[in-house]
C-alpha cells in the first residue's frame, strides 16, 4: 500500500496534532517563550518607557522579542525527537516531508499563540501608535511563515548532526536576517502610513522560495 | 492474536543484494545476499557488531545502503525504500515512543498518521494481545522496560503488516512475554514473514531458515 495523497495529508494533520497534545503536557516551549516576551517587555517598558514616536525601534524591538522568544522552541522541534530517540518511531509512521510538514505547522502555530499574547502586551506597554491592521497583520503573518519554514528546516537539516546547536546559529542567523530586515521595515513602514508592498513582496518571495527548497529537500533527509 | 495476524494479500519476497552498509568509513554490515518469500520466518544471528541491527534497518528502508540494494516485492509489485513503512511491522531496542503520551495515545497516532481507519479500534486490538490493555491509558514514561518491549511489539502489529522485522524481540521480556512473541513470530510465518535478528537460541529456534551474519563488524575499520 503505497502512501497516497490523502495519507500525506492525515499524516501531516496527526502529527501537528501529536505536538499540541505533547507541548501542552510538557509546556516544553510555550512558558518559556511567553516567560521571555513578558520579561523583556516589560523591562523595556521600565527602562525607557513609552515609545509612541520611535516606530522605528518600536519594529525592531517587536521582532527581536518574537525571534528570540521563539526561536528555542523552533530550532527543537526535530532535535527534541533525536534526543528523545523517538524519530524512528516517527520515520515508520509518516514520510520525511509529511514529518516536516506537521512540524512547520506546528512551528506556526506556536508563533500565532505566542503573538496573540505579545502584540497587545507590546502595544500597550511601549504605548505604540494604533496600527494599519491589514498591512500590520500581512507583515507579521508572512514575517512569521517565513521565520517558521525557515527554522523549521534548519532545524530538520541538523538535527542529526554533531554540535547541532552551534550549527543551527551559524546556518540560520544569515537566512534570518533577510526576513528581520524586511519585518522590521514592513512594521515601521506601515506606522509611518507608507506602503507596505516591496517588503510584502520580499517576504512571500523568501517564504515561498523556503517552502519551495522544503519540498525538494525533506524527503531525502536522514538518509543515512 | 487474533487481532494481530498478518493481512497478506499476495506473495511477499524480499531480497538482498550485495547489500552493505558503512556508518561514517566503519563497516556496519558486510555485503550479504539472499532472497526470502512468504510464507515463513527467517533468523539472523551473528556476532555483536556483525551488523543484525543495520541489516534490518536496511530492510525497513530506514538506512540507504552504502552498496548494493534490497528488493521488496509484495504481489509483485515493487515497494520502494521510502514506502516500506506502509508494509512493515519493526522492533528493535532503540525505537522509542513519546513518554508524555499514553500507550493507547502512541498508538492511535501511529494510525492515524498512517491514514488508518479506526485507529482507536485499531490501537485497542493491538494493546489487548500484548497485555497492556489495562495500561492503555498510563504513560509510556511509568512502563517498565518489559512493558516498552510489549508496546513495540503492539506497535508493530497495529496495522497487521506482512512483513515482520523483529531485533531481539525477547528483550527484558519475562516468561510470558517471550512466549508472546513465540506466538506472534509463529502466527505470523503462517501467511506473512518475519525475520527475527537474534543471538537468544529460543528466539533462533522460532525460525526454519538461518541467516549468519560474519562480518567483523562496527568497530573495525573497513
Amino acid at each position: 500500500m503505497p502512501p497516497s495523497g490523502s495519507n500525506s495529508v492525515a499524516a501531516v494533520w496527526a502529527i501537528l496534532r501529536k505536538e499540541c497534545r505533547s507541548e501542552w503536557r510538557t509546556r516544553y516551549g510555550l512558558n518559556a517563550a511567553l516567560l521571555f516576551a513578558v520579561a523583556t517587555l516589560t523591562a523595556v517598558s521600565f527602562a525607557a518607557g513609552k515609545l509612541p514616536d520611535r516606530t522605528d525601534l518600536l519594529a525592531a524591538l517587536l521582532w527581536v522579542v518574537l525571534l528570540f522568544a521563539a526561536l528555542a522552541s523552533l530550532a527543537h522541534a526535530f532535535v527534541r525527537e533525536v534526543e528523545g530517540h523517538t524519530l524512528t518511531f516517527l520515520r515508520l509512521v509518516a514520510s520525511p516531508a509529511a514529518i516536516a510538514f506537521g512540524k512547520l505547522l506546528f512551528n506556526l502555530l506556536f508563533l500565532g499563540v505566542l503573538e496573540l499574547v505579545t502584540v497587545p502586551l507590546f502595544l500597550i506597554l511601549m504605548g505604540a501608535p494604533a496600527p494599519r491592521w491589514g498591512p500590520f497583520l500581512l507583515v507579521l503573518g508572512l514575517g512569521s511563515l517565513a521565520l517558521a519554514a525557515t527554522t523549521t528546516l534548519v532545524g530538520a537539516v541538523v538535527s542529526q548532526a554533531r554540535g547541532r546547536g552551534a550549527l543551527f546559529a551559524a546556518v540560520s542567523l544569515p537566512l534570518l536576517m533577510v526576513v528581520l530586515a524586511a519585518g522590521v521595515s514592513g512594521l515601521r513602514a506601515q506606522w509611518e502610513g507608507n506602503p507596505v508592498t516591496a517588503e510584502v513582496r520580499i517576504l512571500s518571495a523568501y517564504a515561498a522560495t523556503m517552502l519551495g527548497a522544503s519540498l525538494l529537500l525533506y524527503d531525502h533527509l536522514w538518509e543515512d | 492474536m487474533s487481532g494481530a495476524t498478518a493481512v497478506v494479500s499476495g506473495a511477499l519476497e524480499v531480497e538482498a543484494l550485495g547489500l552493505e552498509h558503512f556508518y561514517a568509513g566503519r563497516r556496519g554490515l558486510a555485503a550479504v545476499s539472499f532472497a526470502l518469500r512468504t510464507p515463513g520466518a527467517v533468523a539472523v544471528t551473528g556476532p555483536n557488531g556483525s551488523g543484525k541491527s543495520t541489516l534490518l534497518r536496511l530492510l525497513a528502508g530506514l538506512l540507504r545502503p552504502t552498496a548494493g540494494r534490497s528488493v521488496v516485492r509484495l504481489a509483485g509489485r515493487t515497494v520502494e525504500p521510502a514506502e516500506r513503512r506502509t508494509i512493515i511491522g519493526f522492533v528493535s531496542p532503540e525505537l522509542a515512543f513519546y513518554d508524555e503520551l499514553s500507550c493507547r495515545e502512541n498508538l492511535v497516532f501511529a494510525a492515524e498518521a498512517r491514514g488508518a481507519r479506526g485507529a482507536e479500534a485499531l490501537a485497542r486490538a493491538a494493546l489487548e494481545p500484548v497485555g497492556l490493555d489495562t495500561r492503555a491509558h498510563d504513560r509510556v514514561t511509568a512502563l517498565s522496560s518489559g512493558m516498552k518491549q510489549r508496546l513495540r511489539l503492539a506497535f508493530a502489529l497495529l496495522h497487521r503488516p506482512p512483513l515482520l522485522l523483529l531485533d531481539e524481540p525477547g528483550s527484558h521480556l519475562d516468561e510470558e512475554g517471550k512466549a508472546l512473541v513465540e506466538r506472534v513470530v509463529r502466527e505470523q510465518a503462517r501467511a506473512g514473514l518475519v525475520v527475527i535478528a537474534t543471538n537468544e537460541e529460543r528466539e533462533w529456534r522460532l525460525a526454519a531458515e538461518r541467516i549468519e551474519l560474519r562480518g567483523r563488524g562496527l568497530g573495525h575499520p573497513a
